[in-house]
């Protein structure tokens, strides 16, 4: 049995010359210190993001995304294909939980200062990822064709169509015409299943070779010290495998949620029934979708949601550009002010997100 | 008596003549109009008005106490000849709504006429885009006005089927103003029980005005016509619920009330629906009469269609035809007519079926009666069972919209079975309880069964799942341990 693993990793190194693969991954080492924990929560998010695209591909296997089958295929999926439920309870939860690792891989990247030089395009590619993860979420949501997912996408794509000029063809774009109709679920389902996961998968595909060939960053306090007082872990096996439990832990807690709290349908959408009350957007939009009604209806003479779209707008270039301006974690000195801002964003996403569930 | 009588008529005629001719001396118009002997003086002779000193310069204007004609009829005197249009009842109202005039002449008229009126649809502008349809005159005439309890007087009870038909009878006229209006209500009218007692001079009977009203007529459409669906019971009801009216009539007097709390009623007064038989459904309106015992089911047929259909080929037909039973209303009743409940079939006490058969009277009857209640009751316990276990598949979470829709067609099964009964068919009838009504419900409750049965499945192979990935997962644990070790030493 050896010489059959032997003689089939020796086919593959003769054409591939895995040697030099198998080299980089043994010297390949994770620094290990107090905050070594949040290294682990890329490796989550690219565990989820692997599921969801397993879930997705066999949820596509049954799913039709008209306007007509959209719900009904849902429901068959549901109720008649086997281990159906599980597949879309875990898709949604895995969903759910994939937004909220990468945002807690997003903050402990901010507040390690691990996107300063070199490393600004895994930053950006990240922050870009985030973005595309919520377009994944949002397209996503109205795949069901239900009566929440329709007035949540209205909304939604209202809140876009009040960005000054561009936003009103963006909504019209994005809408596939006035309204949401048959004509946005086949658009949203497009975004959904080709043009986010082929954009995700090249953004993805450079974060991860840039964190290869750069490795995983230090903490500021690191640096300076010599090589033999930095504690460090072989990446292969030891990190890899310790992120394998962490993976089959999520793994378990995907199980527990999608068999006690699985996906719920609800009504068929009906474009011509009132809006139900209470139409929130998910946990993930909650905090804008809350901050924009605090918004009065006029700041001096323009709208007062269009201020909120257009500061929600500044406020995700900055994010973006975080390496570029916070010049002195790239120099090696403290900036405390990015720690205040990264506290000031997390506790302003929580309160808000608090406030949008119980408004 | 009869002596009494023709003393008191003399005296009454001889007064009135001795009161118009005084009076005529002072009213010069008619002095004159009497003379020529034209045909509105001659009318005027008997008009309520002349009676009551009113003169005909009170609605043509002028001077009656001059005899020269040149000052009475002069328009310094206000002489307008013969009012037209509008203005013809304009004079009418200038002293019929006003009560301290009518009360001056002793009348006691009410004076909201007019008021009543202006809401009729009489009252709309006529094809000439001038004037109202009517005129008072229309009905009351102009000249030779009499008391309305007049028998000679076109509004007296007797009178006004013929008067209302001068226009509602003349299908040339009706077609000016409403085309899909029937013109055929007189000819009815004189084949129902109101028309026959008119006809026979009772002016008790009800006429067009007991149910259209007489000032205030709106059309039928109108929610607050007195013919209005929801209105027409109550209209029935004002003479047909009053025992001192309908005393010498020998009918009863409780219609309305079972109306009211039957399911018809209820359809009607509480789910406000107007589909709802009301007493002209099954009476008729212009013609009604009681449905005859032989056309009950034809009657009744009009809306439960299906239901009159299967009686009339069904034995039963045949029985109660010979036995002169009133078809529909021998197991369901007349006004008083309740929600069909299980109850009504079968062989106990409460069900209509054992009225006629027995274990030892029409046996064969009494065997089916049993067996289609036995059949109708296991299908209502199979509805409930099926509800109860999708309601529990539901409270767990689990997905079965499409089998609760599905549970619809044994609910159909459930109201075709018992129209079905109308057939008194044992087989058709189980043809729906079981090939329709129980297939359903089995599948349904196999599969709310099945569902409940895959959310205790999915605990426990969410149980052994988590044991496997925890015990994997501790594995690889004591395993990095072991390599960590391995470097360390």
């Amino acid at each position: 049995m050896k010489n059959f693993w032997n003689n089939l990793y020796g086919w593959f190194d003769e054409r591939l010359e895995l040697k030099e693969l198998v080299n980089f991954m043994e010297k390949k080492y994770v620094p290990v210190h107090r905050h070594s924990i949040w290294y682990y929560f890329g490796g989550v998010s690219l565990f989820l993001f692997i599921i969801q695209v397993a879930t997705g591909i066999l949820l596509l296997f049954y799913y039709k995304g008209t306007e007509d089958l959209a719900f009904e295929s849902i429901q068959f999926i549901m109720s008649k294909v086997e281990f159906g439920w599980l597949i879309r309870s875990i898709h949604t939860w895995s969903a759910n939980l994939f937004i909220l690792a990468i945002f807690i891989h997003m903050f402990s990247v901010l507040f390690e200062k691990a996107y300063r030089k070199p490393r600004e395009v895994t930053w950006i590619t990240g922050v870009l990822m985030f973005f595309l993860a919520l377009g994944f979420g949002f397209s996503g949501y109205l795949l069901p064709w239900n009566e929440l997912a329709f007035f949540a996408t209205k909304v939604g794509s209202d809140i876009v169509g009040a960005v000054p000029l561009i936003g009103e063809p963006l909504k019209i774009f994005m809408r596939g015409g006035e309204d949401v109709t048959g004509a946005t679920l086949s658009r949203l389902f497009g975004f959904h299943v080709a043009l986010f996961p082929a954009i995700f998968s090249s953004l993805l595909i450079i974060h991860l070779l840039l964190v290869q060939r750069q490795g995983m960053s230090q903490p500021m306090e690191f640096e300076g010290k010599k090589k033999h007082e930095l504690k460090k872990m072989p990446f292969f096996p030891n990190f890899f495998l310790r992120d394998l439990i962490l993976w089959l832990l999520v793994l378990n807690v995907l199980a527990i949620l999608a068999v006690f709290f699985p996906s719920e349908l609800g009504q068929k959408a009906d474009p011509f029934a009132p809006a139900p009350e209470g139409i929130k957007p998910e946990w993930y939009f909650l905090f804008m979708f809350q901050t924009l009604k605090y918004f009065p209806a006029h700041i001096w003479f323009i709208e007062g949601e269009v201020v909120g779209v257009l500061l929600f707008g500044a406020a995700g270039i900055l994010w973006l550009l975080v390496p570029f301006w916070d010049k002195r974690s790239s120099r090696g000195e403290r900036n405390k002010l990015i720690n205040y801002i990264g506290l000031f964003a997390v506790m302003f996403i929580i309160v808000l997100t608090i406030l949008g569930w119980l408004s | 008596m009869n002596r009494i009588n023709f003393i008191f008529t003399v005296i009454f005629i001889v007064t009135s003549a001795v009161r118009i001719d005084v009076y005529a001396q002072e009213d010069q118009c008619f002095i004159c109009h009497d003379v020529l002997g034209d045909k509105p003086s001659e009318l005027f002779k008997n008009d309520i008005h002349l009676k009551m000193k009113i003169s005909c310069s009170a609605c043509h204007g002028g001077n009656s106490k001059s005899d020269d004609m040149d000052i009475a009829m002069s328009s310094k005197e206000g002489f307008i000849g013969v009012p037209k249009g509008n203005d013809i009842s304009e004079r009418c109202i200038a002293c019929h709504s006003n009560e301290e005039k009518m009360k001056a002449y002793g009348s006691n008229l009410p004076a909201n006429q007019h008021e009543l009126i202006k809401n009729s649809v009489h009252w709309k502008t006529s094809i000439t885009g001038r004037e109202h349809i009517l005129q008072c005159t229309t009905c009351h005439n102009a000249h030779g006005i009499l008391k309305v309890n007049n028998p000679a007087s076109p509004v007296h009870s007797l009178n006004i089927p013929q008067t209302c038909a001068k226009c509602h009878s003349d299908a040339v006229y009706m077609r000016l103003y409403n085309p899909s209006l029937p013109v055929d209500q007189l000819q009815k009218y004189r084949t129902s029980g109101h028309g026959i007692l008119n006809s026979k001079r009772d002016s008790k009977a009800a006429d067009c005005a007991d149910c259209h009203g007489s000032h205030e007529i709106r059309t039928a459409g109108d929610i607050k016509s007195k013919v209005y669906p929801t209105n027409i019971p109550k209209t029935c009801a004002a003479c047909h619920s009053n025992a001192e009216y309908m005393g010498g009539y020998k009918i009863p007097i409780d219609q309305y009330d079972k109306f009211k709390s039957s399911v018809h009623g209820i359809a009607l007064f509480e789910k406000n629906d107007l589909s709802a038989p009301v007493c002209n459904s099954c009476h008729g309106n212009h013609g009604a009469t009681p449905p005859g015992v032989e056309s009950i089911s034809k009657v009744c047929g009009t809306c439960h269609v299906l239901n009159a259909e299967l009686f009339s080929g069904s034995p039963h037909k045949k029985a109660f035809d010979e036995k002169n039973y009133p078809e529909c209303e021998t197991c369901h009743k007349n006004h008083d007519i309740v929600t069909a409940t299980n109850a009504l079939l079968g062989v106990s006490d409460e069900a209509v079926c054992s009225q006629c058969h027995s274990e030892s009277e029409n046996v064969k009857g009494f065997k089916s009666a049993a067996e289609m209640r036995s059949l109708i009751d296991s299908l209502d316990q199979a509805v409930i069972l099926a509800k109860e276990l999708i309601n529990e598949a539901e409270q767990k979470g689990m997905e079965i919209s499409e089998a609760k829709f599905r549970l619809r067609d044994a609910q159909q099964a459930k109201l075709e079975a018992r129209t079905m009964v109308h057939s008194f068919s044992l087989d058709k009838f189980k043809e729906i309880v079981e090939g329709k009504g129980l297939l359903v419900t089995s599948s349904v409750i196999d599969e709310a069964k099945a569902s409940i049965d895959d959310y205790y499945f999915r605990r426990y192979g969410l149980l052994i799942s988590i044991l496997i990935i925890s015990l994997l997962a501790l594995a690889l644990y004591l395993y990095v341990k072991k390599i960590e070790r391995k470097n360390t030493g």
